[in-house]
């Protein structure tokens, strides 16, 4: 050990951090995402010990890493909370909902700051002043103002004067200016010593002209010399200055002269003189202590201090949480796509090796069947690592839902069922903002005012379920609330109104659909949080892009329900494949409604070269995907005359093909990142016999329809 | 090669200290709380303990205390890492018998040199 100390004689300056900031931020999220859950489910008059603590605790974590880590801002924000925190979980206050919404407001502000160093961005960062003014007064026990006060008309220190006796004789008022300091957070350290010392007296904050000086008002009976030396642990003498104000009027809690400062006998004496606080020290006669050791102080600059070097950890112990591991999202994808072609080429082996002689090649066919099975099980274990829980998305609704539900006066219960129902991790990101649309359009459109809802005869407060379920290769995904549900007869006047085809026969389910077309909503009030006309369209839009289908079932008075169904993953896909000529293409199987031979009569031609055809009551234009892709035909007997009809984003339309080749599960491989975008194409993948097959984007090919 | 137990809930800090210890060619043990500490404790013995004070289960102090209470770590030097400069955590840390305290953030040089002066 002596000799790697040898090696180098730098200082700690050139340890490189950065290399930990990583797992600081996933980390600082997760106590943030806990704080917040925790928070949410405070309940304000019945708050245990170990439910303020583990608040705490996240606060004090986060705090602890954003200083170490050098990120200042998120680190003094985050102390502000923690101070609140900490009066909380020590029942010196009364927790109530206005702390909850600050310290909200404040682990979202934490976020961002946070975001903003994980990005590397510099410059300005956006302000925290208020938050933490906000949290301070609430932890000084006063209630916090709207506004930041001008700083030309600072008010007297809030503090409220105790009944009696304004002052102790012989306290004096003081301003004492700290800076100009690296860390202006480390003078709060301050204000702990006057919370901890019983006597020392009162310390207020004050407004404070430059960024790295500190200015605190502060009633005391200590001596100046006795002031700084206890300082002098957080903020060298140097850096302090102190103004007296003369005798005390108005300070707060009287404080008893002659115990200021006796609490820190074990320190040096005062009078000494401080170099700049050590940040560590020794008991004396502690078991382990050094020899002789007054408290250490070596100041910022420690001699013969190692370099460190990194070097490979045999000695590493296996960590207690090795239980999960974290990898970078681009490894699995990577081992994903690896799978994907050891798929394919399994697949092009099973078909070469059908026109072998079972009797001869009888235990490579054994072989082959094994290694059918292992990449299958291979398959699917590879897929389940990109797959999280659902709880990752219904965690952020609580928070929204009593943000939403207190602005628009409603009183809402939240339940959620299948959390733990997994998803692809690609799925989870692109499903969160139509959920959170669903989820929102049940708060403000479905459940009613509590008023409302009391002359209704059902209970006042509405209830909105998410819930997650698997059902053969797909996730069901509901959202269901017992609000007012949707009304036949609004939807079909509006519906009028907006010229679309509609009649009192159509079936209800017809009419729920009927909110899918762009800019439709029944909502009489349009609100800053939903019915301005766009959504539900959107909504379809966004979840038929994923390959999956949305249905409403709804009943008048009763409420409501939206069912997402989604497949599991993205990377592979049921379809449909199609021959064309000499290629073939591969249709999404969930957008794929019917298949018929087609007579020549039944299609026919409108306007310029477009094509109809009648399908039962209905025509739908056709498409023929010979021309759209430019197929080449070298046998001119055959032609397409196979319709498949398709439907996205609310339209159907008919695609001529030449045949069908059938159903299959396809490995989805990107068009763009290997080529380039190609229209009408969603993606590619390869088949069994190594050919590649275009998969068809039907909403390109729908919209290309409408023109 | 002397091993050091370091204790405490905060991955990124634990990390953190891990690399420089092992860095300046300690053995480290790591602990996500006072109570593993303990129980890693029961069975290998330490040259120095590093512990946070904020711990779910078993806090820095806790830790402190029951470690005193076994013969074998009754002289094993113990250092509090802590955020809690506050003169009153530093009394509480004497009392339970810890060798010293080191404010957090720290540099990790200092750690280095503060570790030096009591490992034996």
């Amino acid at each position: 050990m002596a000799e790697t100390q040898q090696e180098s004689g730098g200082s700690g300056d050139s340890f490189d951090l950065t290399q930990f900031y990583q797992i600081f931020f996933e980390e600082a999220g997760e106590n943030l995402d806990l704080m917040e859950q925790m928070l949410l489910n405070l309940n304000l008059e019945t708050a245990d010990d170990e439910e303020l603590n583990g608040i705490f605790r996240c606060a004090h974590s986060v705090k602890g890493g954003a200083a170490t880590f050098g990120f200042s801002d998120v680190a003094e924000l985050t102390h502000q909370m923690e101070s609140l925190l900490d009066r909380l979980r020590r029942h010196e206050l009364q927790p109530n909902a206005l702390m909850v919404d600050v310290l909200l407001e404040s682990a979202d502000a934490s976020r961002s700051l946070l975001a903003r160093h994980q990005a590397g961005e510099t410059g300005e960062p956006p302000s925290s002043a208020d938050l933490v003014r906000r949290i301070s007064e609430l932890a000084s026990g006063t209630t916090p103002s709207q506004a930041a006060p001008a700083p030309v008309a600072q008010p007297v220190p809030a503090v409220v004067p105790p009944p009696t006796g304004l002052s102790v004789k012989g306290e004096r008022q003081l301003e004492i200016r700290m800076g100009p300091l690296e860390r202006p957070a480390q003078a709060d350290a301050v204000k702990e010593l006057f919370r901890d010392i019983t006597g020392l007296g009162e310390i207020v904050d004050m407004p404070s002209d430059r960024a790295d000086t500190r200015v605190f008002k502060v009633g005391t009976s200590s001596s100046n010399e006795d002031l700084l030396d206890l300082f002098a642990f957080h903020v060298s003498r140097e850096h302090v200055a102190i103004r007296d104000l003369g005798e005390a009027v108005g300070v707060g809690v009287a404080p008893q002269p002659g115990h200021a400062a006796m609490s820190f006998a074990d320190d040096p004496p005062p009078g000494t003189p401080i170099a700049p606080a050590p940040g560590f020290g020794f008991f004396e006669g502690a078991p382990g202590a050094p020899e002789a050791v007054k408290v250490t102080a070596e100041g910022a600059e420690p001699k013969g201090s190692a370099k460190v070097v990194a070097r490979p950890n045999a000695a590493h112990q296996v960590q207690p949480e090795a239980a999960t591991i974290r990898v970078a999202i681009n490894k699995v994808d990577q081992l994903i796509n690896l799978v994907g072609e050891l798929v394919i080429t399994q697949a092009m082996l099973a078909q070469n090796s059908r026109s072998l002689d079972p009797a001869v090649y009888q235990q490579l066919l054994t072989g082959l069947a094994d290694l059918d099975r292992n990449t299958r099980d291979l398959q699917e274990s590879v897929m389940s690592i990109r797959m999280i829980p659902m709880s990752i998305v219904f965690s952020r609704f609580p928070r929204m839902l009593r943000d939403l539900a207190s602005k628009l006066g409603k009183k809402v219960d939240f339940v959620t069922q299948g959390e733990a129902t997994e998803l692809d991790k690609g799925l989870v990101e692109k499903i969160t903002d139509p959920l959170t649309h669903l989820v929102r359009n049940s708060c403000d459109h479905g459940i009613e005012m509590p008023e409302d809802r009391i002359k209704a005869g059902k209970p006042e407060t509405g209830t909105i379920t998410l819930s997650a379920a698997h059902q053969g290769g797909s996730i069901v995904i509901e959202v269901r609330d017992d609000g007012r549900g949707l009304s036949r007869e609004k939807i079909l006047k509006k519906a009028r109104e907006r010229g679309l085809d509609v009649s009192d026969q159509m079936s209800d389910a017809d009419v729920w659909q009927l909110i899918f077309a762009p800019g439709f909503s029944t909502a009489d009030v349009v609100t800053d949080v939903s019915g301005r006309g766009v959504g539900m369209d959107v909504v379809k839009r966004n979840i038929a892009a994923l390959n999956g289908t949305v249905e409403i079932d709804s009943s008048e008075g009763y409420g409501m329900r939206v069912s997402v169904r989604l497949p599991l993953t993205l990377a592979i896909m049921d379809g449909m494949s199609v021959g064309v000529g000499e290629e073939v293409y591969i249709l999404p199987l969930s957008s794929v409604v019917e298949s018929f031979q087609v007579k020549d009569e039944a299609v026919n031609t409108v306007g310029q070269g477009s094509r109809l055809v009648k399908v039962r009551d209905e025509y739908m234009p056709v498409i023929e995907l010979e021309k759209v892709f430019q197929v080449p035909r070298f046998d001119f007997e055959k032609s397409s005359d196979i319709m498949v009809v398709v439907e996205a984003e609310g339209s159907r339309v008919a695609l001529l093909v030449d045949e069908l080749l059938g159903q299959q599960q396809v490995v989805v491989k990107n068009l763009e990142t290997n080529y380039r975008k190609v229209p009408n194409v969603s993606g590619a993948t390869i088949l069994g016999d190594g050919k590649v097959a275009l998969i068809l984007d039907t909403s390109a090919l729908v919209r290309r329809s409408r023109h | 090669m002397p091993v050091i137990l370091a204790v405490d809930d905060s991955p990124s800090m634990r990390k953190m200290v891990s690399f420089t210890l092992t860095g300046a060619g300690y053995q480290v043990v790591e602990a996500v709380d006072g109570q593993d500490a303990y129980e890693k404790a029961q069975t290998q013995s330490f040259d120095l303990v590093l512990t946070d004070q904020n711990m779910p289960r078993l806090d820095g102090l806790g830790l402190t205390r029951k470690l005193r209470e076994h013969p074998q770590f009754k002289t094993t030097p113990i250092l509090m890492l802590t955020t809690e400069s506050s003169d009153l955590m530093k009394q509480a840390g004497r009392t339970a018998g810890a060798t010293g305290w080191l404010v957090k953030p720290f540099d990790p040089a200092r750690l280095l040199d503060v570790i030096q002066k009591v490992i034996k």
